[in-house]
């Protein structure tokens, strides 16, 4: 009997220690990923001096928070700030699993998060999220940015990089074609076809790639004119009677219809064809200039352009595409880590010029567009001074409400795409993804 | 009395030191297999987006059966398995039957050759196959340059081929898994009875209907319920090879719950509602399995 019951005790103990085990690993496995710092939790027992940042895209995010992290140790060089990269896809999984599970261990101090996804954080995971109203200020940032960062009155993310949207062009076949980059100023999605066609029989090359999955040029399209998924509520449909919706599913029909479109599956078929010469142009947002100009065989054989526009409800020749923000998490090191964003990406303006010339990245902190950097003439692109196009498009974005649903809606626009594609009456489509949505949101 | 007393106690002393054995086992099955299985049929019950849940009855299994994207990816899933299933277990049977036949050369490299698929990372397999049936890809490459075709096929890109690539890439991984239990079971059968068909004049054909598949039908159950389980839970292909597309043609169950988690605003409420479909339609297939191929003491 003596001996069972010291076998259980045994066995109790080896579960708690197991438990306790695993408890401490969870809480230091932050540090031990990066692979960059020793073990330092215990030399700073007070003030929160280490703090972690979990982003993605070394070439793009992580090389800017390298930028803020040398630029802030010159002030508070003993604060540790550990970088973390991981995928966009795992951080939103890390994010939604760590916060659901109440415990705010094993979560980073500062998160990147996409513009589209951001609302649905800050309204699921209320009082995760730091107030950081006192830190920075809102209005010192592109304005189509406040809707995604901010929530009831306060602001909770630090606006980055723009994902202002531009169309990059092959100069060269545009040549071939009898067409110069002046062209394609101001033009309307009904020219760009028109010129696509032109391209496609001159030069045998696509005008556009276009992933059958991916929405991203239909929520450009819709942004230019100021209308989004969603009504201005975040929350009602927006899919029946939205006009430049409609225009744009009808736009992105031609393109397949008219021939000028090639289809790619994912990213790097994606970077691939711009980079093997496929297609004509691209539009997107500007953070695809580092993947174009990797390829320096074809440096001067690109331009920029605005964005081609919808006819209907004033669209502008700018948009969005897939711009992110930093968050500041509600743990402990809050305070030190929305000091970190305060004085860095929230108001140092010499610092966006070093980030625009050594990695490429347009921010969206307006005092920072008055810098020399932006007003660079860019030889790959034959001396176009390209940033400072973008940044003026910057300003032109209309603001709107991406609310919590892109996503899903967008994959029931995605099936009804294909139906409409393959011959299914536009307004029907559209009601019918309406009514699905309707039924999905809730 | 002293005799049945130290013999009560040495019943309990046993019966103690066995439990004491399986103790840590029992815990671990509690806490790692019940409580989230029995949290999960909670959290089914509850809606609303992160940790904003709010107990809603049978809400999410209503709005289960007027989901459209819930129903296509059922129908998808549906599809994999009355097509790929079948097909694969007559392969593998076919394979297994093949190999081992005694006359046959180098045995031990072609079943290596054919298990070895079901070794390789899931992930990096799916990556593989991408590549493979890309516009561009190696297979497209291939039957232009054979004349089978005249333009590349869109794998990936088409709703029917998108589906045929996956059923083509869960074939060529599982198919050597399957083989691997006919092959085991193949050699515990007797070489008399073989021996005793071919002297009354049976046919190979024959001898394969009559006597191979009756004596391996407890392995080719066995084989069609795990595979009806894998194929219901189908996920890493499907989310690696097309995401689901296009559209959402080749979207499985699982990725749905995905979806529903972590792509869209986390509705872990809902995503538990569809979890709970497919342990109810995994428990009916293999009482239907049962009750169809078992024995009546199987």
């Amino acid at each position: 009997m003596k001996k069972g019951f010291a076998l259980v005790l045994i066995c109790l103990l080896l579960l708690t220690a197991c438990s306790s085990n695993s408890g401490s690993k969870n809480s230091g496995n932050t540090a031990a990923d990066t692979g960059k710092t020793e073990n330092t939790a215990a030399t700073e027992p007070a003030q929160a001096k280490e703090i972690t940042i979990w982003a993605w895209d070394p070439a793009f995010n992580i090389a800017a928070l390298e930028v803020a992290k040398a630029e802030y140790a010159k002030t508070n060089p003993d604060v540790k700030i550990n970088i973390v990269e991981y995928a966009q896809a795992d951080i939103i999984q890390k994010l939604n699993t760590g916060l659901n599970s109440g415990t705010t261990k094993g979560l980073p101090n500062i998160v990147l998060i996409e513009d589209y996804r951001s609302q649905s954080f800050l309204q699921s995971y209320k009082d995760s999220f730091y107030d950081l109203s006192s830190s920075i200020k809102g209005t010192d940032f592109a304005d189509y940015k406040s809707g995604p960062t901010s929530l009831d009155g306060k602001q909770y993310g630090i606006p980055f990089d723009s994902g202002v949207t531009g169309l990059y062009l092959r100069t060269d076949y545009l040549e071939q074609a009898g067409y110069k980059l002046a062209d394609l100023q101001d033009i309307d999605w009904k020219k760009y076809i028109e010129i696509g066609k032109a391209v496609k029989d001159k030069t045998g090359k696509a005008l556009i790639t276009l992933d059958p999955n991916d929405l991203g040029l239909i929520r450009v399209m819709i942004q230019s004119a100021g209308e989004w998924y969603l009504k201005e509520d975040g929350k009602t449909p927006n899919i029946a009677g939205n006009a430049p919706l409609k225009e744009a599913f009808e736009t992105y029909k031609e393109l397949t219809e008219s021939n000028v479109a090639k289809v790619h599956a994912d990213w790097s078929q994606f970077v691939a064809a711009l980079n093997s010469g496929d297609v004509a142009s691209v539009p997107t947002g500007n953070w695809i200039t580092p993947s174009i100009t990797a390829e320096a065989s074809q440096s001067g054989k690109w331009g920029i352009a605005p964005l081609p526009k919808l006819t209907v409800n004033k669209s502008v020749h700018a948009s969005n595409l897939g711009g992110s923000s930093w968050y500041v998490m509600n743990v402990d090191g809050k305070e030190t880590a929305a000091d970190f964003m305060a004085k860095t990406f929230g108001s140092n303006v010499e610092m966006y010029q070093k980030l625009l010339t050594d990695i490429g990245v347009i921010g969206t902190f307006k005092a920072a567009a008055g810098g020399e950097a932006y007003s660079q003439a860019n030889e790959f692109f034959s001396g176009q001074k390209i940033v400072s196009d973008f940044a003026a498009w910057t300003e032109q974005i209309p603001s709107v409400n991406y609310g919590i649903n892109t996503y899903a809606i967008e994959d029931i626009l995605i099936v009804e795409m294909q139906n409409y594609l393959n011959g299914k009456d536009i307004d029907s489509v559209l009601s019918d993804a309406q009514a699905q949505a309707e039924s999905q949101i809730k | 009395m002293h005799q049945t007393n130290s013999k009560l106690r040495f019943r309990t002393k046993s019966v103690l030191t066995g439990w004491s054995f399986v103790l840590l086992a029992v815990i671990l099955i509690f806490v790692f297999y019940f409580y989230p299985m029995l949290q999960a049929l909670i959290l089914s019950f509850q809606t609303g987006t992160g940790s904003n849940l709010t107990f809603t009855g049978f809400d999410n299994y209503s709005r289960l059966l007027s989901d459209k994207t819930f129903i296509v990816s059922v129908k998808n899933t549906f599809i994999y398995l009355l097509v790929q299933v079948p097909l694969m277990i007559i392969l593998a049977l076919f394979i297994s039957v093949l190999l081992n036949d005694s006359k046959l050369r180098f045995k031990g490299f072609f079943r290596t050759a054919i298990f070895l698929p079901c070794v390789t990372s899931l992930v990096a397999y799916s990556v593989v196959f991408k590549y493979l049936f890309s516009g561009n890809g190696l297979v497209n490459t291939m039957l232009l340059k054979l004349h089978l075709v005249s333009a590349p096929i869109e794998w990936i890109t088409d709703p029917f081929w998108a589906k045929i690539t996956i059923i083509i890439a869960i074939t060529w991984r599982w198919t050597g898994y399957n083989m691997i239990f006919y092959l085991s079971a193949l050699q515990n059968i007797d070489h008399s009875i073989y021996e005793a068909a071919r002297i009354d004049g049976a046919s190979a054909s024959r001898q394969f209907f009559g006597i191979t598949v009756p004596l391996l039908k407890p392995i080719i159950l066995f084989t069609s319920i795990t595979s009806t389980i894998g194929t219901l839970q189908l996920f890493d292909e499907v989310m690696n090879i097309t995401k689901g597309g296009p559209g959402n043609a080749t979207q499985t169950i699982s990725q749905y719950i995905y979806n529903l988690s972590f792509k869209y605003a986390a509705d872990f409420g809902y995503a538990a509602t569809v979890s709970y479909s497919i342990v109810i339609m995994i428990a009916l297939l293999s009482f239907i399995q049962f009750k169809v191929a078992g024995d009546k003491n199987g």
